[in-house]
């Protein structure tokens, strides 16, 4: 893992004004990404990455149709990244329909290929990681939906994806029932009534599953799998 | 067991021989499983090991049982299943004979060579329609034949209407199983119509019309539909659409056609479409309640249907409704639905007064002249009119719309008993030669609850009631039942209150349910059993009634909050119905015996264990001319109880091809019976068009696959041998490429190892493909290992999706951090689907072949700032900041994913499955045993529970249900002070039943 020193390294990468702007590569100009990005400011500064999203993070960005056209460029780019940045990503704008080819050979460089100078893969212990993240967007919409939020999030505490946020007990109860495989929104509902509560449910014979309304054999097999079969087995 | 018929004969005749490989397409009712019995038996051998593929539990059992009956019985069919552990397992395929094994186990095990798999004489494979590239049968196949050249191969469909998928699909089958001959025996073949048409039964076609209400409804729904489906068509106009027609969509297939056509801009078409081909499914199972649900439930299930569309996806106030309940069309499906229970008659609806004694010993006066009325008709009857029952709200005057073939079935059973008095005499004076043939009278529904309701209906249906209000009581009943659940339901969309009541768990299980015991604590079951017992003093106590009955199944009436006292006192008057009733029901039964249900074939189907036990200890086997079965269809196991039950009459309460065929076979195999079939259809409704729409279909579905037979080009199986992917590696290794191809030659094949639980997904099966070898191991961290630093954790994208939300991916993505170098996130898209992420509608979205903009354009993000947030963009985002050593792999398909491994996996040295099965396993004895993920899903989704805790419940409950039973004190002990609460709150908020610490006193 690249230290964050790597940062301090960092040459001639312009520490903006405000820490709230993303600073954007001269090269970027005319893009119509830059279109989209909204919500936060923008500015331009010479920097090795094509937008510098955060303090640490350095974003290449790459339309697959440019690609097809030149495909070292996306090589020297990364080459001329060096170490800078702890996160590097490189966004990939998939905007021809033969994306399988080239996301494949660009995930290989995600992973694989260090600074080598052409496209020819260098031998692999020494360098195997290339230390950079790819995100693929589907749209310029979404790719500057990516970089705003890149920015947005710069501070941002991993709580959102972290374990379930608190949610009202219905909410609960729906996402729980519905993890069952062919359980739906109405169903829970009709086992919510008919039932009172999740331990109800767990205990209801098969029935009384049987009997509800839009209940049949396969849904009350698997409800009832899923309640009281063992967890672990010695299979 | 009854004889092999001719054609019958002649199939086995054909594919009999296990030196060849076979696929069997026969029309589905002509005795599929027999043939697969007959053939097991042949095989049947210590000396042989032949495998039983892709059978449904079900079909298990019904075989084995059917090999018993044929005389196979040492050891018969064994089961492998996951409860079967592996030593066990790799015995018993050493024993020889004949094992069903479940897909997914028989991988694993042909992967670990726990199987001797070049040993295996043969395999039978169910359910070929099933059979795609993708699915595990075809891995199955694949590795059998990598070993195995001479086993056998034999596959059976009995679903022609399945095989459609590409341009031709009984090549793909085919070639996926591996097989060079194919045998098809539609209905229409010469030998099948030969031996079946030389004697028919004698049927009898009822049509019967509609009621009014009933054909507006139906007429209404259809109109939903035709709603829905050009509303579908507006919004997806380059879509080819032509086959969505209103006549399609009685099928269940018409919602996969749809999703089939949609699925390549699935990822785009926005939540406006998504719900439309919803709507479609729910419409399409309205109409098929509008025939088989009773008016009330009907109802209700509608009520339910526009609650849960009031409630979006997150609980709030949802956006999207659905638009075919907002036409007038859908207006009037509801109006006539209530109109079919109930007509409110005065607009103020008055709080119930407080029924005091006098006003109830009214109503069980009324009651019991309603109950006397099976006994006297005239005067009951009209007694009953005006014998209102008092536990009905003011205002509110029931109607209670009887389905129209209740009314039909009862006439039959008359004339079915008449039937059977005339012939008792003809034989009497012995001018008709006793036959062999029961005189029981089969009656066959569509499903078992519908069974249930039938059975209820007969039970309680009164003979001599004018037609249309023979099951007035029994209606009666339901009504008190839908009000009390109608009470809960509105109570439960008040989101504050949600609490339930601390009453009865009767009244819960009563509305839809089968009596089941009350779980009560002693001091409250004491009480109610004073307070059952007041109630019985009250009235006349009729039939004794089932002692022990009224004391276990005793009703918790706490005291009362004054606002919930209507609902308590409903209740608590319910009880006292429902117990009436039961007692009303027996007199019924010792009264007409006629009409006693009393199957032991059918109780454990639909009975509950209470009153199968009550029946048996009161009333024992009647003589067959008094029973009425009542049955549901079901597959091929239809046959069998045909044959052993050799039913007299069968009633068809509704239309099905299949146990048409059935009969047909039965009385062409027993020629001496007779039999006569009531077929009942409801005139003009989709009943009827689907009847015949799949009649068509599968004679149609036959046409095409006889042409494509003729037609087609039979591949030759490739050869894959052992030696030339060897081969194949070395030329791949020896890459000039690399160093100048100065690199030593690995020799070793290239390994990955697979988490157990990642063999339902098709990655194995591809990446087996891809000449990689597949390692089953059961990892704690990752799903796929693919060198010693690299780990991959795969996640398609509803499962991205729903881990972003559990939180799981985090801890996940913690875990592989901390004992892998790389640390990867495959994020893999479905082959065929669109290849890109759920678009939130705010985004507008060009981009690649996206010419369906969202329908929805409601400005851009800024207007509602918090709103980005939540998007999986963002998730992924703040994933990336969160652990900047994630790389992610966006793959298209399984089969990119494949490509991607093997590119990943180049050069690097080989994973060792011993140690990645330790990783992050911390000493957990159970490591690397098997688990049920489903419960396993759920456990996780309760809060409380988290990554870090959840090995530890496994390991110390047993299953959810144990969980539930729990106290709070043990929860806490288990997982800790607070989650131990927030579980347990979560587990017992809206508990019904007093439980006090948790001890559940039966």
């Amino acid at each position: 893992m690249s230290s964050s020193s790597n940062t301090v390294n960092a040459p001639p990468v312009v520490i903006p004004a405000s820490g709230n702007n993303i600073v954007i590569n001269p090269l970027q100009r005319g893009n119509p990404v830059l279109e989209c990005i909204r919500n936060v400011g923008k500015e331009f500064g010479d920097i090795v990455a094509d937008y510098q999203v955060g303090r640490t993070t350095g974003v290449l960005y790459l339309s697959l149709k440019y690609h097809r056209l030149h495909p070292e460029y996306i090589l020297t780019r990364i080459e001329k990244l060096g170490h800078h940045y702890n996160l590097r990503i490189l966004l990939i704008l998939s905007d021809i329909s033969e994306h399988k080819e080239p996301i494949r050979e660009l995930t290989k460089v995600q992973d694989l290929l260090c600074s080598w100078p052409s496209g020819i893969l260098p031998p692999f212990k020494a360098c195997l990681i290339n230390n950079i993240t790819i995100i693929v967007a589907f749209s310029y919409e979404e790719a500057g939906h990516y970089l705003t939020t890149f920015k947005q999030f710069e501070f941002k505490p991993p709580d959102m994806i972290k374990e379930r946020v608190d949610k009202d007990y219905h909410s609960i109860l729906r996402t729980t029932l519905t993890s069952i495989s062919r359980v739906n929104k109405t169903d829970v509902e009709t086992l919510r009534t008919s039932f009172g509560s999740f331990a109800n449910i767990a205990k209801a014979n098969p029935d009384q599953l049987q009997n509800l309304p839009g209940f049949g054999q396969v849904k009350v097999k698997n409800i009832k799998n899923a309640f009281e079969k063992p967890f672990r087995n010695q299979a | 067991m009854t004889a092999l018929l001719s054609f019958h004969k002649s199939i086995i005749e054909r594919i009999h021989d296990p030196a060849t490989s076979d696929l069997l397409i026969l029309a589905r009712g002509l005795g599929l499983r027999k043939i697969v019995c007959t053939l097991m038996k042949i095989y049947d051998s210590p000396q042989n090991l032949v495998l039983l593929v892709n059978a449904t539990p079900e079909e298990e059992s019904a075989i084995g049982e059917e090999l018993g009956i044929m005389g196979c019985r040492r050891p018969g069919l064994r089961v492998v299943g996951y409860e079967t552990a592996s030593k066990d397992r790799q015995n018993l395929y050493k024993q020889g004979g004949i094992i069903s094994v479940t897909s997914r186990i028989l991988v694993v095990d042909m992967l670990q060579s726990d199987i001797p798999t070049e040993l295996v004489t043969g395999m039978l494979v169910l359910h070929a329609e099933k059979v795609t590239p993708l699915v595990l049968e075809a891995f199955i196949v694949r590795l059998y034949r990598e070993k195995n050249k001479k086993g056998f191969v034999k596959a059976f469909t009995d679903q022609p209407e399945h095989i459609t998928s590409g341009m031709s699909p009984l090549k793909n089958i085919m070639k996926e199983l591996q097989l060079r001959n194919v045998h098809i025996y539609p209905r229409f073949h010469e030998e099948i119509k030969k031996s079946l048409e030389r004697r028919r039964a004698d049927i009898v076609e009822l049509s019967q019309n509609m009621t009014e209400p009933m054909a507006d409804i139906h007429h209404a729904i259809i109109q939903c539909m035709t709603i829905t489906l050009s509303e579908l068509k507006r919004s997806n106009t380059t879509l080819d659409l032509d086959d969505l027609n209103v006549e399609n969509a009685y099928f269940r297939s018409f919602e996969i056609v749809v999703r089939r056509q949609l699925d390549s801009v699935w990822h785009k078409v926005g939540p406006k479409t998504k719900q439309l081909v919803n709507d479609l499914g729910t419409l399409r199972r309205l109409l098929y309640y509008l025939l088989t649900y009773d008016a009330l439930q009907f109802h209700a299930y509608l009520e339910t249907l526009i609650a849960a569309d009031n409630v979006g996806s997150n609980g709030g106030a949802k956006q999207h409704h659905s638009p075919w309940m907002l036409t007038d069309a859908a207006n009037m499906i509801f109006e006539a639905a209530k109109r079919r229970c109930y007509l409110i008659t005065s607009t103020s609806k008055a709080p119930k007064p407080v029924i005091d004694l006098t006003e109830d010993e009214d109503a069980w006066a009324a009651l019991d002249e309603a109950e006397g009325l099976t006994k006297i008709p005239d005067q009951g009857k009209r007694k009953e009119k005006d014998g209102r029952p008092s536990w009905l709200p003011d205002g509110l005057e029931p109607i209670l719309e009887e389905l129209p073939k209740w009314n039909l079935l009862s006439e039959i059973l008359l004339e079915a008993e008449g039937e059977m008095i005339r012939q008792e005499s003809l034989k009497k004076s012995g001018a008709l030669p006793s036959s062999s043939s029961n005189d029981t009278i089969l009656v066959m529904t569509s499903s078992t609850r519908n069974c249930s309701l039938l059975t209820e209906f007969l039970a309680s249906m009164n003979h001599a009631a004018p037609p249309g209000t023979r099951a007035q009581a029994m209606m009666l009943r339901k009504l008190r039942l839908y009000l009390w659940w109608k009470g809960e339901l509105s109570k439960g969309d008040g989101k504050a209150s949600f609490g339930m009541l601390d009453g009865n768990q009767r009244g819960a299980d009563k509305p839809y349910g089968s009596g089941d015991r009350e779980e009560l604590s002693e001091a409250l079951q004491k009480k109610d059993k004073e307070k059952a017992q007041r109630a019985q003093s009250r009235r006349r106590v009729r039939g004794g009634g089932p002692s022990g009955a009224t004391g276990t199944r005793g009703e918790a009436v706490v005291k009362p909050e004054p606002k919930e006292f209507k609902l308590q006192e409903m209740r608590y008057e319910e009880d006292g119905f429902v117990e009436f009733w039961k007692s009303n029901e027996e007199a019924l039964h010792s009264g007409q015996p006629l009409e006693l249900l009393d199957d032991p074939m059918t109780l454990p189907d639909f009975g509950s264990d209470t009153l199968a036990s009550d029946f048996d200890d009161n009333y024992g086997l009647l003589p067959p001319q008094q029973t009425v079965l009542i049955r549901a269809y079901s597959d091929d196991t239809d046959d069998r109880m045909l044959s052993e039950i050799k039913p007299k009459f069968i009633v068809m309460f509704e239309p099905d091809m299949d146990f048409v065929r059935r009969i047909e076979v039965y009385k062409s195999s027993n020629p001496g019976l007779a039999v006569r079939v009531y077929h009942m259809v409801y005139h003009d409704s989709c009943e009827e068009h689907k009847y015949l729409a799949a009649i068509r279909k599968e004679k149609n579905s036959f046409e095409r696959l006889i042409k494509e037979r003729g037609s087609m080009l039979i591949t030759l199986v490739e050869d894959r041998r052992e030696g030339s992917s060897a081969n194949d590696a070395l030329i791949k290794t020896i890459s000039s490429r690399v160093a100048g191809g100065r690199r030593e030659l690995n020799m070793e094949p290239s390994r990955v190892i697979v988490d157990m639980r990642e063999f339902r997904s098709t990655l194995p099966s591809l990446l087996h493909a891809a000449r990689l070898l597949v390692i089953p191991a059961t990892l704690t961290v990752g799903d796929y290992i693919l060198t010693p630093d690299i780990c991959v954790e795969r996640k398609s994208l509803s499962d991205l999706i729903s881990s972003f939300n559990s939180g799981r991916l985090y801890t996940q993505c913690e875990l592989m951090c901390a004992y892998y170098k790389f640390p990867i996130l495959l994020i893999e898209f479905e082959e065929d689907k669109a290849f890109t992420l759920d678009i939130i509608t705010e985004m507008k979205t060009y981009g690649k072949a996206n010419k369906y903009p969202p329908k929805k354009q409601a400005g851009p993000p800024s207007d509602k700032p918090t709103y980005s947030s939540t998007t999986l963009q963002s998730k992924i985002v703040l994933l990336t900041l969160t652990f900047p050593r994630v790389r992610i792999i966006w793959s298209s398909s399984p089969y990119a994913t494949a490509d991607v491994f093997n590119d990943l996996k180049l050069n690097n040295a080989e994973p060792d499955p011993v140690k990645a099965i330790g990783i992050g396993a911390d000493n957990d004895p159970d490591a690397g045993a098997g688990v049920n993920t489903a419960a396993e899903e759920l456990l996780r989704c309760i809060p409380g529970i988290t990554a870090s805790n959840v090995k530890k419940v496994m390991n110390q409950v047993e299953n959810v249900r144990e969980l539930c039973c729990l106290s709070l004190t043990q929860v806490q002990a288990m997982i800790g002070k607070d989650a131990g609460k927030a579980c347990y709150d979560f587990i017992h908020k809206g508990d019904r039943c007093a439980c006090v610490d948790g001890v559940i006193l039966i």
